[in-house]
């Protein structure tokens, strides 16, 4: 489980997250929603010990990502997925999926490449192995990146706005991987989910419960279904909306594009 | 004589070194500046025969140890005519060139940094070449060349370093003969060190003040 | 007055073996360069005390002439109970300037690098050493490799100077040759030329390196087709 208590985070006299407490039991598909600026990076970056906490508690699965050994142990749970994929430029696409594996978990070499070369044909990459990042198009380098998360047999996974940086098309074809894992995973204790993103309808098909990040405070946590009820998560104008804004662009993914 | 000593004379020896020093540099550097300019407004302008010719001389020098540079200077070129040249003459001639050669390469960086179709509306408008270079070039390309030449300055004076050993009384000579007198090397030499950093520091302290004030001239034309 | 290049010839023997006296300090001094670079770079583009501390020696070898540091080495050091020869004398001050010059080119190198790549190898789990040897320095040297060539152009120009302290390298053995010749001008002149032709040729080749190792770090211009290609591999 990862629990997030009362969490606060400043950047110089701003306060970016204002006590936030969240537990994302395993299982589910988490979404944080909320506008720009509302904090939802920075509490992503908090969960993965990217910052540092001004206060509160952050635990995965009771280890305390504030205290370095602690950390070391929890990233081994958790893998994390970036907007702009964030590869390795210098290493082929193969080398990327299996450093981390290789390095950190010490599994033998051998091994590490017959189950990244297994990932890569399973979201339709297997060509691509020694390419490196550099000669890939945007939708295939997140591909990438979500292979090497997946590489690390991650309980956790922790994505932030993993689409947002591609083209309506690219999207598609990431969102469609993102919800056969979510799909699988879903309920039999594999990966757990805790996603940033705009794409509302999406987030709403795939996910078990919905939060809401407004100006660095957690205002409303629901199960999915309530969180679009007109007497649960709708009942709250901020959300209602942030939703009439998001709507026209964001319903289903590359059906349009905001001008 | 062993440890004989530091006087008060030897501070005017220093003085004095420094004072040569600094001077050659100054000279040099402004005669580098003007020769190396001018070589890359020739070279802009594609002057035949003349500028290819330029352009490889001045690779040369660049491309080779400035002590060698000297020793032809100083050595040679008196072999080769039957003349003597005074060692002040070679090092100011020697460092002279050599400045202009880094000198043209960064001006040439900069003059391409300006772009040609500025220089062909300028033309349409009946500007003449040279006052093309006055009005439009020059300016743009200092501004440009400043950072660079400010780092070429700094290294121009350490290189000033390098004539002592054709004899002349600069701040490295002085250094040296005051280690003769009172052998102590390692206080000499870091006395010395610390009067080459003083002034380097200095200049590129005097160096980024000029960059900043440059800059903030052209500021309002950078619309 | 005149110039003849073929007084040379008897003199060719000594001449090359002070080239590869040359060669060998040269190449000494860059490898210890290189690692110092690396050191300083790391450490100037860090923080705390080892940043001052690595900011304050390149401050102080960059701004003090070259051959004041080889006297300070050859002639100070002893003072003190150092003593080193003439050529490991000249491989250490070109190491320590070199280490000076380069370590600035490396920090540039490591500043330039995406944050968020070093990010991801961070939450991915891997070990600061690990981070620092697969991945910052592998992409930083990457992209340092022509400017770190300058500097070592520039102390294969700078190795001339170690003919004041006795070492018979190629200038050094020049003079010799020039004072038993009496023909200064074509020995100083050849001397000039073979010296730029040779930095000319290193300069070229490590450009050469420099796109080699770097080609599959920028997008070629074939691959916008490649993306659709590569849809359904
Ligand atoms: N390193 C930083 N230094 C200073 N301020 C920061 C830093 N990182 C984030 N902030 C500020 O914190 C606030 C929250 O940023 P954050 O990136 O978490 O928002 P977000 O919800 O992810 O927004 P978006 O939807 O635009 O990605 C913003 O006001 C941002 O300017
Ligand atoms: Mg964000």
């Amino acid at each position: 489980m990862i629990a997030v208590e009362g969490v606060v985070k400043r950047f110089g006299a701003q306060t970016v997250l204002d006590g936030v407490s969240l537990a994302v039991a395993p299982g589910e598909v988490v979404t944080i929603l909320g506008s720009s600026g509302s904090g939802k990076s920075t509490l992503i970056r908090c969960i993965n010990g990217l910052e540092r906490l001004d206060g509160g508690r952050i635990t995965v699965d009771g280890l305390d990502v504030a205290d370095p050994r602690q950390l070391a142990q929890a990233r081994r749970l958790s893998a994390t997925v970036f907007q702009l994929f964030n590869l390795y430029p210098h290493m082929t696409v193969l080398r990327n999926v299996t450093l981390a594996p290789e390095v950190v978990l010490k599994r033998p070499r051998a091994e590490v490449e017959a189950e990244a070369q297994a990932l890569l044909a399973s979201v339709g990459l297997a060509g691509k192995a020694d390419a490196y990042p550099a000669q890939l198009s945007g939708g295939q380098r997140q591909r990438v990146g979500i292979c090497r998360a997946l590489a690390m047999n991650p309980r956790y996974l922790l994505l932030d706005e993993v689409t947002s940086a591609l083209d309506p098309e690219m999207t598609a074809e990431v969102l469609a991987i993102l919800g056969r894992l979510a799909g699988r995973q879903m309920g039999d204790g594999g990966t757990t989910m805790l996603f940033v993103t705009h794409e509302v309808e999406f987030a709403r098909r795939i996910s078990t419960r919905i939060v809401f990040l407004d100006q660095g405070r957690l205002i409303v946590d629901l199960p999915t279904a309530r969180f679009f009820a007109d007497d649960g998560g709708l009942a709250h104008p901020r959300i209602r909306q942030f939703l009439s804004k998001m709507a026209p662009s964001n319903t289903v993914a590359g059906a349009e594009v905001t001008v | 004589m062993r440890h004989a000593g530091f006087t008060w004379h030897d501070g005017a020896l220093l003085a004095q070194g420094l004072g040569v020093s600094l001077g050659l540099f100054a000279g040099t550097f402004l005669i580098g500046l003007v020769l190396g300019s001018g070589a890359a407004v020739v070279r802009h302008f594609r002057v035949p025969a003349l500028s290819p010719i330029l352009h490889a001389g001045l690779e040369l020098l660049r491309n080779s140890p400035v002590l060698v540079q000297l020793f032809l200077v100083f050595f040679g070129i008196p072999a080769l005519i039957h003349q003597p040249l005074a060692p002040l003459s070679a090092a100011g001639l020697t460092l002279s060139a050599n400045t202009a050669a880094f000198v043209y390469f960064i001006a040439v960086a900069g003059l391409d940094a300006v772009g040609r179709d500025q220089v062909e509306a300028a033309r349409t408008f009946g500007f003449t070449r040279m006052q093309v270079v006055r009005h439009i070039l020059a300016p743009q390309a200092a501004a440009f060349a400043v950072a660079p030449l400010v780092g070429l300055a700094v290294n121009q004076l350490q290189v000033t370093s390098l004539v002592s050993v054709i004899g002349v009384m600069d701040l490295t000579k002085a250094g040296d003969i005051l280690n003769l007198r009172t052998l102590r090397p390692f206080a000499v030499w870091t006395m010395v060190g610390a009067l080459y950093f003083a002034a380097a520091k200095t200049l590129t302290l005097l160096g980024n003040r000029w960059e900043r004030r440059l800059r903030a001239h052209a500021a309002p034309l950078e619309l | 007055m005149s110039f003849d290049l073929t007084v040379l010839t008897p003199h060719l023997e000594p001449l090359l073996a002070g080239a590869l006296l040359t060669a060998e300090v040269c190449a000494l001094g860059i490898a210890g360069a290189f690692g110092l670079a690396t050191v300083l770079g790391l450490a100037t583009a860090g923080r705390g005390w080892a940043q001052r501390l690595a900011w304050l020696y390149v401050d102080v070898f960059r701004n003090v002439p070259f051959v004041v540091q080889v006297f300070f080495l050859y002639y100070g050091l002893p003072e003190i109970g150092v003593y080193i020869d003439a050529f490991w004398t000249g491989v250490l001050a070109l190491s320590l300037v070199g280490g000076a010059y380069g370590g600035d080119v490396v920090r540039s190198g490591i500043l330039a690098i995406d944050p968020g790549v070093v990010e991801a190898a961070r939450v991915g789990g891997l070990p600061r050493l690990d981070i620092i040897r697969r991945i910052v320095l592998p992409i930083a040297l990457r992209a340092a490799i022509r400017p770190l060539g300058s500097v070592f152009v520039n102390l294969v120009l700078s190795s001339s100077i170690l003919s004041m302290i006795t070492l018979d390298e190629v200038t050094g053995t020049a003079r010799g040759v020039a004072a038993e010749t009496y023909r200064p001008f074509e020995v100083y002149a050849f001397l000039l030329v073979a010296y730029a032709v040779l930095t000319y040729a290193v300069s070229l080749g490590i450009a050469a390196l420099h796109r080699h190792l770097n080609r599959h770090m920028v997008a070629s211009p074939g691959v916008a087709g490649s993306e659709v290609a590569g849809k359904g591999a």
